[in-house]
């Protein structure tokens, strides 16, 4: 990817970047790991397909994972409501999180050339999916408890220095697009 | 039992008041970027850039920041949205403490 740009904008509501092979790959596989993430709850069986059907499901305690627990995170401190609003919101969250997620592997799969370009909507899409890689990663980094400066010094044979520089550079990715989409100049490139 | 006609009216009010005020708590978090917690507080709310900006970072220095107040239903709503970007977000009474 052209390191010094990330994304751009071309005229007003077209967002362009160019991936590396590599990059794109990354994507590819992030994106598909999420989409597998909130596929299914393992940790909860025999649905009632009924309720399943409009969007019911009959579990309503938390994910005991911790990554699928900050991405569908409890909407009450209280342990009833939080529950309750789960049993019935929790698979709309997870497909609106999916959705997210296809949109930008679908459009990845289909530029070969790695030359990427999104509307507005799209763009949103990005982001939210971009954010959920991060907030994934950022569970297995656990950024909670470390600095910024531990990350940076990780050892070179710790497995979690690949994640980090993944991670880092998703942030880069996602701010060059935030810029992209809130640069409210005039602008001249078309 | 019989009911003071002051318990009377504390009812009746609470009842008027059932429906709102809630509100929807946005939870500092160390992966958000600032820039991105700014721009879906403009998306979802309709907030202008300003306005966004100084919620973010009130969320930042805080810990936490209200980002919408309204009935029971709305701020549900406002909190799914709110996770389907990835922001920590809760909601509660408004008079409860945060």
């Amino acid at each position: 990817m052209n390191e010094e740009s990330g994304f751009t904008r071309h005229g007003n509501n077209a967002f362009v970047a160019q991936f590396s092979e590599s990059e794109r790959e990354v994507l590819i596989n992030l994106a598909g790991q999420i989409i597998e993430l909130l596929s299914e709850r393992s940790d909860h069986a025999d649905e009632d397909p009924l309720a399943a059907m409009v969007g019911i499901t009959t579990h309503d305690s938390p994910p005991d994972d911790e990554v699928l627990l900050r991405l569908l995170p409890n909407a009450y401190a209280d342990g009833v409501d939080a529950a309750e609003f789960r049993r019935y919101t929790e698979s709309v969250l997870r497909n609106k999180k999916k959705a997210h997620a296809m949109s930008m592997r679908v459009l990845l799969k289909s530029a070969q050339d790695g030359a990427i370009e999104l509307d507005h909507d799209n763009a949103n899409a990005w982001l939210g999916a971009i954010n959920d890689i991060r907030l994934a990663l950022g569970v297995r980094l656990n950024v909670q408890e470390r600095s910024h400066d531990e990350l940076e010094l990780l050892a070179p044979d710790d497995p979690l220095r690949g994640v980090y520089a993944v991670y880092s550079w998703l942030g880069w990715l996602q701010e060059s697009l935030l810029q992209a989409l809130m640069d409210d100049s005039p602008n001249e490139v078309n | 039992m019989v009911k003071t006609k002051t318990k009377i009216e504390e009812e009746i009010q609470a009842i008027f008041n059932s429906d709102k005020p809630w509100v929807t708590i946005v939870w500092d978090d160390p992966v958000n970027l600032m820039t991105y917690v700014t721009y879906v507080f403009m998306e979802l709310f309709g907030y202008s850039k300003e306005r966004a900006t100084e919620l973010m970072l009130k969320v930042h220095n805080d810990g936490k920041a209200v980002v919408s107040t309204g009935s029971r239903e709305e701020m549900e709503h406002d909190v799914a949205r709110l996770h389907e970007f990835g922001l920590w977000a809760t909601l509660q009474r408004g008079d409860q403490a945060l």
